[in-house]
C-alpha cells in the first residue's frame, strides 16, 4: 500500500482554443467545454449586489452586460497588450475553463499537474506567445503553445499534403501542411474574419433600416444562424425593434453582401499558399483543403471555395461538422502526445 | 498514409513543435531566420571587402617597414620616427570577427549601383493608410513604384519590384526577395497618415535606433506581421548598427529626401520638410543592402490627397525619387568621393 506521499501527482491534459469570439477546452478526462470569450467585474456596489459575483464569464458576462465591466480580453485571436484588466481578464478566463473541466477554484487540482496545449493564431509573433505564457503563470504546470491551425491539422491526423482554413472570430488561419511543423512560409493570417463581417453586417442593416435598434451581438446571432454565400437557402428573415416595436426585417442582401467579404481574400491567400506549395504536390493539397473554425459553417463557402479552385485545376474543399471544438481536441493530442521528458521542459 | 507513417510524421513534427516552444522561452528568433546565420553569410559575402584591403595594406606594410627584409645595418634615418604600428595576429584578429567589428567608413568601398529593389508598400488585402476619399495606400505606392521602375530602366538601372500588381507580400517575403536578387540597394514606398491632417510632408527613412515614441509605435505597427519578437529585433540591430550599410542607406535616404523635397517643394507650397529620420522598419532591418523608406506624402491631408489622385503629381514624385536614386548612385560612380 502507498503512502499519499508515494502517490504520483494526477496529470490533466488540456488543449484549449482561446478564440477572440468563443474559447474551447477538451480535457484528457472526457471533459469538453465551449465559452463566450468575456469577462466582466460588476461595475458597481449595486450591481455587485444584485449579480451576487466577484467576476462573470461566457455567456452570464453577456447577458448581464449592462451592470459589467466587461472585457474582451483577446483581439485578432491574441492577448491584448498594455491593459492590466486584459490580462486580469484572461486570466479569469483561462482559469473558467480549467474550472469546468475539473480543476478547483483556486485555479490548481490538488496533487495534480495540468499541462495545456493552447492554439494562437498562425501569424502570432514570439512576444504575443511570450506575453499568454506570462499570462498563464501559476494556472497551468507545463504549457506548450502551438499555431491554432497546426493544432486542427494534428487533430486530424492532417499532416501532409493538406490545408487547414481556419475561419475564427478575430482571424483567419491558412496552413499547409507538409509533414512538417509548419513555419511562417507555410502559414497565414487574415484578419478578416468572423467580426469584421458582423461590422460590415452591422453597418449593412443600419443603412437599409436606420430606424431599427441592432447590436453587434443581434447581428453575431443573426450570422451564426443565416449566414450563407452564392444563392441564398431562403429568405433571411429577423426581428429587431423599431421604434420599439419588434419588427420582422429581411436582411438576405445585407447577409450574403457582408458574407461574400470574405471571399475575395481568403481565394487570394488559398491560391498564393497553393502556389508556394512543390507542383508536383499541388494536386494533392488542392484535393485535401478542410475548413475549420466558426466561419467554415457558412452555407456554400466550401462550394464557392471549390468554385475558385477550378481556375488551377479544380480541387476539394472539405468542413468540419464540429468546428467548436476541432481546435481544442487538437490540442489534447498533442498534450497527450508529447512524452514527459518534453513536458518536464515546458514549465509554465 | 498509413498508420505507422502518421505516428512517425506525429513524432516528427511534435519533436519540432517543442523545439518551437522551447526557442520562444529562451527568447530565440525562428530558425532559418537567427542573426547568428543570416549574419554569418552577410560577413561571408562582405569578407572581401574587408580582407582584401586588409592584405593589401598588410602586404603595403610590410613592404614599407622591411619586416620581412633580412636584418640588415641600416642607417638611422634624419628624420624623427612615426610611432610604430605593429600587425600582429592579436590585432588582426578582431577586424575579422563581425561581433567586435569597428564601424567601417562605406566611402572605403566605392560600388557601383545596378540593380535597384523597389518595394510598393501594402497591397492586396492591406490596404495601408487612405484618405477620407477612399484613396489607399497601397493604390498609390503600386503606380508610383511602375512609374519610377520605367524611369530606371531608361535610365540602364536594373529594378527588382517585390510586387508588381494589387496582392499582399509578407515583409520578409519582400526581404527575402530582395536578398535574393543579389541588388545594390533597397528603397521601400509607403504615404504617411497622421493624426494632424493640416500638416503634410515627406519624410525618408534608414535603418537605426529611435527614441521617438511615434516612431516607434509607427515601426511596430509595420512590423507587427514580421514573425520577429522584440528581443530578437534588438540583437538584429545590434549587428546592424556597425554595418557598413548604414552609412549608405543613411546617404541613399539624405540624397532621395533632398530630391523629394525639393522636386515636390514647387507644386505643392506648403509640402513640409520633415528630413531624415532613423526607424527599425523590418524591411530596413532584413534587408542586407543599403536601405530606406520613403514617405512621399501624406493621406490625412486632403489636400495631398486628391494630389496623390493624379497621375500628373505621382510621376512627379516618381521623378524626385529617381533623381534621388540617380543622385546617390552617381556619387558612388564617381572615382573619389568626398571624405575618402
Amino acid at each position: 500500500m502507498s503512502t499519499e506521499s508515494e502517490i504520483l501527482p494526477e496529470i490533466l491534459h488540456v488543449g484549449i482554443d482561446l478564440g477572440t469570439s468563443r474559447s474551447a477546452i477538451s480535457a484528457s478526462n472526457g471533459e469538453r467545454f465551449v465559452v463566450d470569450s468575456f469577462v466582466g467585474w460588476p461595475a458597481d456596489m449595486v450591481a455587485k449586489k444584485v449579480l451576487k459575483r466577484d467576476v462573470l464569464i461566457g455567456h452570464e458576462a453577456v447577458a448581464n452586460r449592462t451592470m459589467l465591466d466587461l472585457h474582451r480580453p483577446l483581439e485578432r485571436g491574441l492577448l491584448k497588450e498594455g491593459s492590466d484588466k486584459d490580462v486580469e481578464a484572461v486570466r479569469e478566463l483561462l482559469k473558467h475553463l480549467l474550472r469546468l473541466v475539473g480543476v478547483s477554484s483556486n485555479g490548481k487540482i490538488e496533487s495534480s499537474n495540468v499541462r495545456a496545449v493552447v492554439g494562437v493564431p498562425a501569424a502570432a509573433l514570439r512576444t504575443n506567445k511570450q506575453y499568454l505564457r506570462n499570462s498563464m503563470k501559476g494556472i497551468v504546470d507545463s504549457l506548450m503553445i502551438v499555431s491554432e491551425p497546426f493544432a486542427v491539422a494534428y487533430g486530424l491526423n492532417a499532416l501532409l499534403h493538406t490545408m487547414i482554413i481556419d475561419i475564427g472570430a478575430g482571424t483567419t488561419d491558412f496552413c499547409v501542411m507538409k509533414g512538417r511543423y509548419p513555419g511562417e512560409e507555410d502559414q497565414r493570417t487574415l484578419t478578416i474574419a468572423g467580426d469584421s463581417l458582423d461590422t460590415q453586417l452591422l453597418k449593412l442593416i443600419e443603412e437599409r433600416y436606420p430606424q431599427a435598434n441592432v447590436t453587434i451581438f443581434m447581428v453575431r446571432e443573426w450570422k451564426e444562424k443565416h449566414s450563407f454565400v452564392g444563392d441564398p437557402p431562403k429568405r433571411v428573415l429577423v426581428t429587431a425593434p423599431v421604434k420599439g416595436v419588434p419588427t420582422e426585417l429581411d436582411i438576405t442582401n445585407e447577409m450574403k453582401t457582408a458574407c461574400e467579404t470574405l471571399l475575395p481574400p481568403t481565394v487570394e491567400t488559398m491560391l498564393d499558399l497553393l502556389s508556394r506549395v512543390e507542383p508536383e504536390f499541388q494536386e494533392r493539397v488542392r484535393g485535401n483543403i478542410i475548413l475549420s473554425g466558426g466561419g467554415g459553417l457558412i452555407r456554400n463557402l466550401a462550394h464557392s471555395l471549390e468554385d475558385a479552385l477550378k481556375q488551377v485545376g479544380g480541387g476539394k474543399v472539405t468542413h468540419m461538422q464540429d468546428p467548436v471544438f476541432v481546435g481544442s481536441d487538437g490540442g489534447l493530442a498533442l498534450a497527450l502526445d508529447a512524452p514527459d521528458e518534453d513536458w518536464e521542459k515546458l514549465t509554465a | 498514409m498509413r498508420g505507422g507513417e502518421i505516428n512517425r510524421v506525429k513524432r516528427h513534427v511534435l519533436r519540432q513543435a517543442v523545439a518551437d516552444n522551447l526557442d520562444t522561452i529562451r527568447g530565440l528568433p525562428p530558425r532559418g531566420l537567427r542573426p547568428g546565420r543570416r549574419f554569418v553569410r552577410l560577413f561571408l559575402r562582405r569578407a572581401p571587402l574587408v580582407i582584401i584591403p586588409l592584405i593589401l595594406a598588410g602586404f603595403a606594410f610590410i613592404t614599407s617597414t622591411g619586416v620581412t627584409r633580412p636584418a640588415k645595418a641600416v642607417p638611422a634615418p634624419a628624420t624623427p620616427k612615426a610611432p610604430q604600428i605593429r600587425l600582429t595576429r592579436a590585432s588582426m584578429t578582431p577586424m575579422l570577427m563581425t561581433d567586435t567589428l569597428e564601424p567601417v567608413s562605406a566611402s572605403a568601398f566605392p560600388l557601383s549601383v545596378h540593380r535597384v529593389v523597389l518595394d510598393a508598400g501594402h497591397g492586396g488585402t492591406d490596404p495601408g493608410a487612405s484618405s477620407i476619399s477612399n484613396v489607399s495606400e497601397k493604390e498609390i505606392t503600386l503606380d508610383i513604384e511602375k512609374r519610377l521602375s520605367a524611369l530606371l530602366r531608361k535610365n540602364g538601372f536594373e529594378v527588382v519590384a517585390t510586387r508588381d500588381d494589387d496582392r499582399l507580400i509578407p515583409l520578409r517575403e519582400r526581404a527575402r526577395l530582395a536578398n535574393g536578387s543579389s541588388s545594390d540597394i533597397f528603397v521601400s514606398i509607403h504615404v504617411n497618415s497622421i493624426p494632424h491632417p493640416s500638416n503634410h510632408g515627406v519624410q525618408t527613412y534608414y535603418l537605426g535606433p529611435t527614441n521617438d515614441p511615434t516612431l516607434t509605435r509607427l515601426a511596430a505597427a509595420e512590423n507587427r506581421t514580421s514573425g520577429y519578437a522584440l528581443a530578437d529585433l534588438r540583437k538584429l540591430l545590434d549587428r546592424v548598427y556597425a554595418d557598413v550599410r548604414r552609412d549608405e542607406s543613411q546617404r541613399l535616404a539624405n540624397a532621395v529626401q533632398l530630391q523629394m523635397f525639393s522636386g515636390l517643394r514647387g507644386v505643392d507650397p506648403g509640402l513640409e520638410n520633415w528630413g531624415v529620420r532613423r526607424a527599425p522598419f523590418i524591411v530596413l532591418v532584413a534587408t542586407e543592402m543599403p536601405a530606406i523608406l520613403a514617405e512621399v506624402g501624406c493621406l490625412s491631408n486632403e489636400r495631398e490627397a486628391e494630389m496623390l489622385r493624379s497621375g500628373a503629381y505621382r510621376e512627379q514624385i516618381a521623378q524626385a525619387l529617381f533623381h534621388g536614386i540617380h543622385a546617390y548612385a552617381s556619387a558612388n560612380d564617381a572615382p573619389q568621393r568626398k571624405g575618402t
